[in-house]
């Protein structure tokens, strides 16, 4: 089953970090998403470019319309993900918890629905 | 470049559609996605949010608590990954997108190292 872990993080707390300790939280990404694909439980994954770059698109009534930002203004922002392939709910909890921003951040775990037409693909 | 479209929109109105409103939306979204072949990297429709869990360590200590990191007014159903030139070309094919029709599509570009 897969699960989608959702990295929320502020970016002023990555900001606020020297570029030591910015190298340091990066390097322990770089071992953590080897530690994942090792596994053989890596799907995908990508860290965002920051919310400045957010567009939003809406269509009503035919019309296009774009704004800049992201849909909602919360504290943290999403700032990357990693779709997982585990055995269990409690397995893609434990790889959330090693995110390094599960220590600063939020990490949000969604299941992905599975089509059974489409399981194949 | 790389791009994630995301798709918010009310959940509590897609529960209340009827088994062949959701097939007609699927459909919608299966045109989509063959019309925009070529251009998709990946997507996923996600479980509802109460199917969410949120997790945080603070201490060295883990936190499990139920539900999505925020409650919004739309919810985070689906994405798509897309690969297209530049962001003009991601808007072009967000609105694209079945969702955007009554929810909100927030359009994300990928950092250009490999992080994740």
């Amino acid at each position: 089953m897969q699960y989608m872990l959702l990295i929320y993080d502020k970016e002023s707390t990555w900001h606020g970090m020297s570029e030591d300790e910015r190298n340091g939280v990066m390097r322990e990404y770089f071992q953590f998403t080897e530690e994942l694909r090792n596994s053989g439980k890596h799907v995908a994954g990508d860290a965002l470019q920051p919310l400045s770059t957010a567009k939003s698109v809406r269509l009503r009534d035919g019309e296009v319309t774009t704004t800049d930002g992201p849909f909602a203004e919360t504290k943290e922002a999403l700032g990357g993900y990693y779709l997982v392939d585990v055995d269990s709910e409690a397995e893609a909890l434990e790889w959330a918890a090693k995110i390094p921003s599960a220590r600063f951040g939020t990490i949000e775990v969604r299941p992905v629905v599975v089509f059974p037409v489409e399981a194949s693909a | 470049m790389k791009v994630l479209a995301l798709i918010w929109s009310d959940e509590s109105s897609w529960e209340k559609l009827s088994p062949e409103e959701r097939e007609d939306w699927y459909a919608q979204y299966r045109s989509f996605a063959s019309a925009a072949d070529a251009k998709l990297a990946g997507g996923d429709e996600l479980a509802p949010t109460r199917a969410a869990t949120t997790v945080r360590v603070r201490g060295g200590q883990t936190t499990v608590t139920d539900g999505p990191f925020a409650e919004t007014r739309e919810q985070l159903g689906g994405y798509f990954v897309l690969d297209v030139q530049s962001l003009d070309e991601a808007t072009e094919l967000a609105a694209k997108i079945p969702g955007a029709k009554h929810g909100t599509v927030e359009l994300r570009a990928a950092a250009e190292e490999e992080a994740a």
